[in-house]
């Protein structure tokens, strides 16, 4: 994993600005400010999570990203060429190799189509196979996924959810892409279910070579499968840094917050928090200076005035917060997961030994 | 297994769970509860056999993954099941001295909002947005209490300043569409607290919240149960939250109870494979420890569930005694429950590894 070279770059988003809104003719225009100057470069072959709270602008910045709505500024550069100059066809050519998974399987599936047929359909439409030939690719897509390919004639309504995100992901795999933005693609799922398509995405990954841009809220999914995280709030990239530094020693007072707010699956380590008080305040009327500076537990009067840059830190890792020096030595927020009790971990042992096993029954009798 | 006669002493001191403790009864104690829906196949309950019990001032969590049987529980409680198609097979749920199952819906009414209360997943479709947030906390105070309209604003002014929401006499006249998702929740737990309720059963009350939002409701709720002394049955498939605030634990699995016991119990010595899948399905938030565990395939449609253990087809470990006797609840440590037959693992499955 530490083996991705930083310089090379396949997509590329510089000072990205998303304002919707503005108002009617009657209505006074009010501007919901969603992505606001965000540049950032995801390297070939790494898993990049973007993580923030409901509101933050982290989907839409993965469709800023893809070109699936236009930016109101700024460029998005793949493979060192900008996007946002493509016609028609030149566009298409990029949505093969740009490909997106959505949160709810459900309502990204034409339920009037058998699944066949929606995972087939960027293979006609970019003309890579047909007859025989598609039908194969069809099944052999399924079986990568692990859907059964007898299945393909049924429709999406008789699958489970977790069978759906694994359509999801069929189709986003049918033209071959080389990128793919997971838009909270575990998020609805149970956990059990989750975990079968963290490891699917993992397995996908390695096989095919692909870069992986996963926007999620949940923490302990992004630390299991990124490399490196951006952190944002109210539209802003508050901290981006390897996954491991930033959960070692977050430096941003927002990333502390977030972490320490993390619910620790472990009994024994109970004890009271410092949290964060307020909701994120409206992405319309976003605050002056810092964003986060309403909720921040250590803002002084500079922040309420001046917008900090994302300034470069140690370890080439990138903080927008005006006094990160001083509130580093704080020691607050870095998360420290208790080990799993020795009964536990000896029955974890087990219960993958025996896990492997039922997967291949034929290799091993007990 | 020295490993195992160290934890002896800890496993006796949690032993509140049990109906067993002779000093005072727990305050509610379910047995044997069994709901079925109408043209289910033959023997197949949405909720089977399910047992527990919940002391004052302690917090019983039900984990499970969708269609577990987890809320159809607890809406069988609160008498809100809708029967049809939904009946109740079998079984006790006694609260107070009364066997909630058999009250009259009228008797219901009256308990529901004043003794036990419930908290949704969703505030803003259980809160009704025609009414102010003050109108809808002071009509259960006036169905419940003989007070003047006067006082029942009174008293919802209180819980909201008691659930901690910002500036609460202006907040009395919003409607649920003025406020956050978090302020919507509180005002759910204000409503839900307003008549002093010995039980309180909150169904997924965090789901639905960012993470900062979530760390802010589960610390109110503590702290709110500790002033009052009131019980708690939370339901939520998320085992973070759970090691957060349970006293004990009820994990389920197609509508039955697998394991039970102190929540120390289950974290630290879990005994029901599914248990133990559970736990390897979540990331942790540590260093990453290589792939995720995960159980195999999904939960069996009523048609096909085996009529032995309900988890045989996903168990790593079954066998075709799994697959024909269904396991009972057995006792493996006082208080600590697992529905398997091979409980503790190590034991009966360690050899052939």
């Amino acid at each position: 994993m530490s083996a991705i070279p930083a310089d090379d770059i396949i997509l590329e988003g510089v000072g990205l600005k998303k304002h919707f809104g503005g108002g009617g003719l009657l209505s006074s225009p009010t501007i919901v400010r969603a992505v606001d100057g965000v540049s950032l470069g995801i390297r070939r072959g790494e898993t990049f999570a973007v993580v923030g709270e409901s509101g933050c602008g982290k989907s839409t910045l993965g469709r800023l990203l893809l070109r699936l709505i236009e930016p109101t500024d700024g460029d998005v550069r793949y493979e060192g060429r900008s996007i946002l100059k493509l016609n028609k066809s030149e566009l298409r050519g990029l949505r093969r190799e740009l490909q997106i998974i959505f949160q709810d399987p459900y309502a990204s599936l034409n339920p009037r189509m058998n699944v066949g047929d929606i995972i087939a359909e960027p293979i006609w439409l970019h003309n890579l196979a047909s007859g025989a030939e598609k039908r194969e690719r069809v099944a052999d897509l399924m079986r990568t996924v692990g859907l059964l390919p007898t299945h393909s004639d049924r429709y999406p309504h008789e699958f489970s959810g977790g069978q759906r995100q694994r359509i999801g992901i069929a189709r986003a795999l049918a033209g071959d892409p080389k990128l793919i933005v997971g838009d909270e693609p575990v998020s609805a799922l149970d956990v059990s279910i989750q975990a079968q398509i963290i490891n699917l995405l993992e397995d996908l990954k390695d096989r095919f070579g692909l870069t992986l841009v996963i926007v999620a809220h949940d923490l302990a999914v992004i630390r299991h499968m990124s490399d490196r995280v951006a952190v944002m709030y109210l539209g802003e990239i508050m901290e981006l840094s390897d996954t491991n530094a930033l959960f070692d020693n977050p430096l941003h007072p927002y990333t502390q917050a977030l972490l320490a707010a993390i619910p620790v699956p472990s009994p024994t380590g109970r004890q009271p928090k410092a949290l964060l008080q307020g909701d994120v305040p409206s992405p319309a009327a976003p605050p002056s200076g810092c964003r986060f500076h309403t909720r921040c537990p250590h803002a002084r009067a500079l922040c309420k005035e001046q917008h900090p840059a994302l300034e470069a830190a140690p370890d080439g890792r990138r903080v927008a917060c005006h006094f990160w020096r001083e509130i580093q030595g704080a020691g607050a927020g870095s998360i420290s997961a208790p080990p799993p009790s020795a009964a536990l971990a000896k029955r974890l042992a087990l219960y993958q030994t025996w896990r492997e096993r039922q997967d291949k029954p034929v290799a091993t009798s007990p | 297994m020295g490993h195992e006669a160290v934890r002896q002493p800890s496993a006796e001191v949690h032993r509140i769970g049990d109906a067993a403790v002779a000093s005072e009864p727990p305050l509610l104690n379910v047995q044997g509860l069994s709901v079925r829906f109408d043209g289910a196949p033959k023997g197949v309950n949405v909720v089977d056999d399910v047992s527990f019990s919940v002391s004052k001032g302690k917090t019983l969590c039900i984990v499970g993954e969708s269609g577990c049987g987890k809320s159809v529980t607890s809406l069988a409680l609160m008498g809100l099941l809708p029967t049809p198609p939904a009946r109740i097979v079998s079984g006790t749920a006694m609260f107070d001295g009364r066997d909630l199952l058999t009250l009259s819906e009228r008797e219901r009414a009256d308990l529901r909002g004043d003794r036990m209360a419930m908290i949704f997943q969703e505030p803003m479709t259980s809160l009704n947005p025609a009414f102010t947030i003050g109108d809808q906390i002071s009509e259960g105070i006036v169905r419940h209490r003989k007070v003047s309209k006067a006082e029942a604003t009174q008293r919802a002014l209180d819980m909201l300043k008691k659930v901690r929401i910002p500036a609460p006499e202006k907040r009395m006249r919003a409607y649920p569409h003025e406020m956050s998702g978090g302020m919507r929740q509180r005002v759910m737990i204000a409503m839900a607290l307003a008549n002093d309720p010995q039980l309180l059963i909150a169904d997924e009350p965090t789901t639905a919240l960012d993470v900062t939002i979530q760390a802010q409701i589960l610390t109110l709720i503590r702290r709110l149960q500790e002033e009052t002394g009131t019980a708690m049955i939370l339901i939520t498939h998320d085992l973070g939250v759970v090691a957060e605030v349970a006293d004990e634990v009820a994990v389920m699995y197609a509508g039955k109870v697998v394991e039970s016991g102190p929540v120390e119990a289950i974290f630290d010595d879990p005994q029901h494979p599914y248990t133990i899948g559970l736990m390897g399905s979540v990331p942790s938030l540590g260093r990453r420890q290589g792939r995720l565990a995960t159980i195999r395939g999904t939960v069996p449609p009523a048609e096909l569930m085996p009529k032995g253990c309900r988890f045989t087809p996903r168990c790593p470990f079954s066998d075709d005694h799994c697959a024909n006797d269904p396991p009972p609840l057995a006792e493996i440590k006082p208080g600590h429950r697992a529905r398997c037959w091979y409980a503790p693992l190590e034991i009966h499955r360690g050899a052939a590894s």
